[in-house]
């Protein structure tokens, strides 16, 4: 089969409502929404700390968070796996090739994402936001509100970084979930199967799935900056 | 009567001492226009005085309240409030601007609208409130800061070169702004290099040389 011809089949398939292809999207989303649920809390709750308290060891912390940024989804795959396998420490939780797993991971990945940013954009806040609401008698948690809120734009950018980050991710989704259809079986992993069976079109379909999702992320992401410059 | 007062208030940076004022009273009733050169202290004095910097060391009184700065208690902010020389607008509205202090202090909501409806009038912001408030200009944010502070009704205004990098008419604006702000129970103390304050009743001046106060006693004309 031509290229040509399995781009024709893979848009017949996008348009067909093919519950297989569509289950796979589903999954996909809805382990990566999950994930976000639970980091965006918690990323940029560490964040906002990390740039307010000033701690033995901060600096060592935040440099550490920095590398983790590039740290290749396959080796956090590879950490979960031993975690998650019936030798390891969470073993008898079963969790391994589920999803579950899957969004621990993505969790995982997302975080020192999270974190590294909101860290930043707290750090690049106009000191006078903060000072402006201590001297105007903000408590300690409004004042951490009112910062979050002064810099959503630049917020809003790291959420969406972090999802265009793990959407498409593949190394930590295959290992911990394994790949079972209809029920790990997200898009990366599905195109990187399709392909290696020669199954094309369900590829290229899947491909411009995650195309479209990527694009409107960074497309956000991209706006999301620009606002937080102005 | 004496309403805020510091004594043995130091403050340096690095090696360098800034500031270094045995005795500073501010009464009700008055307000004081704080001079002095570039780089003389006099941000760092009302910085302080708020409670957004902590001197090295020193004492305070608030009334008959003693306070320090470790940490600047919370009571003193309900009192006092500063306003830096180019006031930061939080990137909201100007009615939640302007409301920011009374939400802080749990006023509630029909007590607020109230109060944040008196400000805009007094400080005649009627027609920017769907103005987006970085649009605002420099007289105009002013103005936003003003009644922000103005509906706290607080005791003590510090006010950071208020008039700085106004036109004309801007400025009288903000004199009659400060003005109208200052009753028998307040304090006001205004940072300035200019005459802008001249205008201002009940002045008293504050110098700062070499980090000391030259507090003259008698209001200037
Ligand atoms: N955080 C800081 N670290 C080091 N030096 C500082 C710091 N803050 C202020 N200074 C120095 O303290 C001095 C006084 O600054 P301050 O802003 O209080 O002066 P000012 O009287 O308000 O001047 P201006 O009229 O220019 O506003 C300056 O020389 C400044 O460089
Ligand atoms: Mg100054």
């Amino acid at each position: 089969m031509g290229f040509l011809d399995a781009t024709y089949a893979a848009l017949r398939l996008l348009f067909s409502a093919d519950p297989e292809l569509w289950t796979i999207v589903g999954v996909s989303l809805s382990v990566t929404l999950r994930a976000m649920l639970i980091a965006m809390p918690v990323g940029v709750g560490c964040g906002y700390l990390l740039a307010t308290l000033r701690f033995p060891g901060r600096r060592a912390l935040i440099v550490v968070i920095q590398g983790l940024l590039a740290s290749p989804t396959v080796v956090v795959g590879l950490m979960l796996y031993l975690l998650l396998s019936r030798q390891g420490v969470f073993g008898q939780l079963n969790l391994l090739f589920t999803q579950t797993a899957m969004v621990i991971g993505q969790v995982l990945i997302a975080l020192p994402v999270l974190i590294a940013f909101s860290l930043a954009a707290i750090q690049g806040a106009d000191p006078r936001a903060r000072e402006t609401a201590v001297a105007l008698g903000a408590s300690a948690t409004r004042v951490g509100w009112t910062m979050l809120v002064e810099v959503r734009f630049a917020l809003l950018a790291a959420v969406c970084n972090a999802f265009g980050r793990i959407v498409s991710e593949i190394g930590c989704s295959l290992m911990v979930g394994g790949n079972i259809a209809g029920v790990t079986r997200n898009i990366p992993t599905a195109i990187a199967l399709e392909t290696s069976k020669g199954d094309f079109a369900q590829g290229i379909a899947l491909g411009i799935v995650l195309l479209v999702v990527a694009l409107g992320v960074n497309s956000a992401f991209a706006f999301f900056q620009g606002e937080s410059r102005r | 009567m004496k309403l805020l007062a510091v004594t043995a208030l130091s403050k340096s940076f690095r090696e360098r001492r800034l500031l270094a004022i045995d005795e500073l009273s501010l009464s009700a009733g008055e307000r004081y226009v704080l001079t002095g050169e570039n780089g003389s202290g006099k941000s760092t004095l009302l910085r302080i005085l708020a409670g957004i910097d902590a001197p090295d060391s020193g004492v305070g009184h608030f009334g008959k309240r003693r306070f320090d700065w470790s940490p600047y208690p919370d009571w003193l902010r309900q009192e006092v409030i500063y306003v830096h020389q180019q006031p930061y607008l939080f990137h909201t509205s100007v009615v939640e601007n302007i409301a920011y202090g009374l939400r802080a202090r749990g006023v509630e909501a029909g007590e607020r609208e109230r109060l944040v409806a008196a400000a805009i009038a007094w400080a005649r912001l009627g027609h920017l409130l769907r103005t987006p408030p970085q649009k605002l200009s420099g007289g105009e944010r002013q103005r936003v800061a003003l009644a922000r502070a103005w509906v706290l009704a607080p005791k003590v205004l510090l006010l950071d070169e208020p008039t700085a990098n106004l036109d004309a008419e801007s400025r009288q604006q903000t004199i009659d702004l400060v003005q109208a702000f200052c009753g028998p129970e307040t304090t006001a103390v205004i940072a300035c290099h200019d005459r802008d304050m001249i205008a201002l009743a009940n002045r008293r001046r504050l110098h700062l040389v070499d980090g000391l106060i030259q507090q003259n006693s008698t209001p200037t004309l």
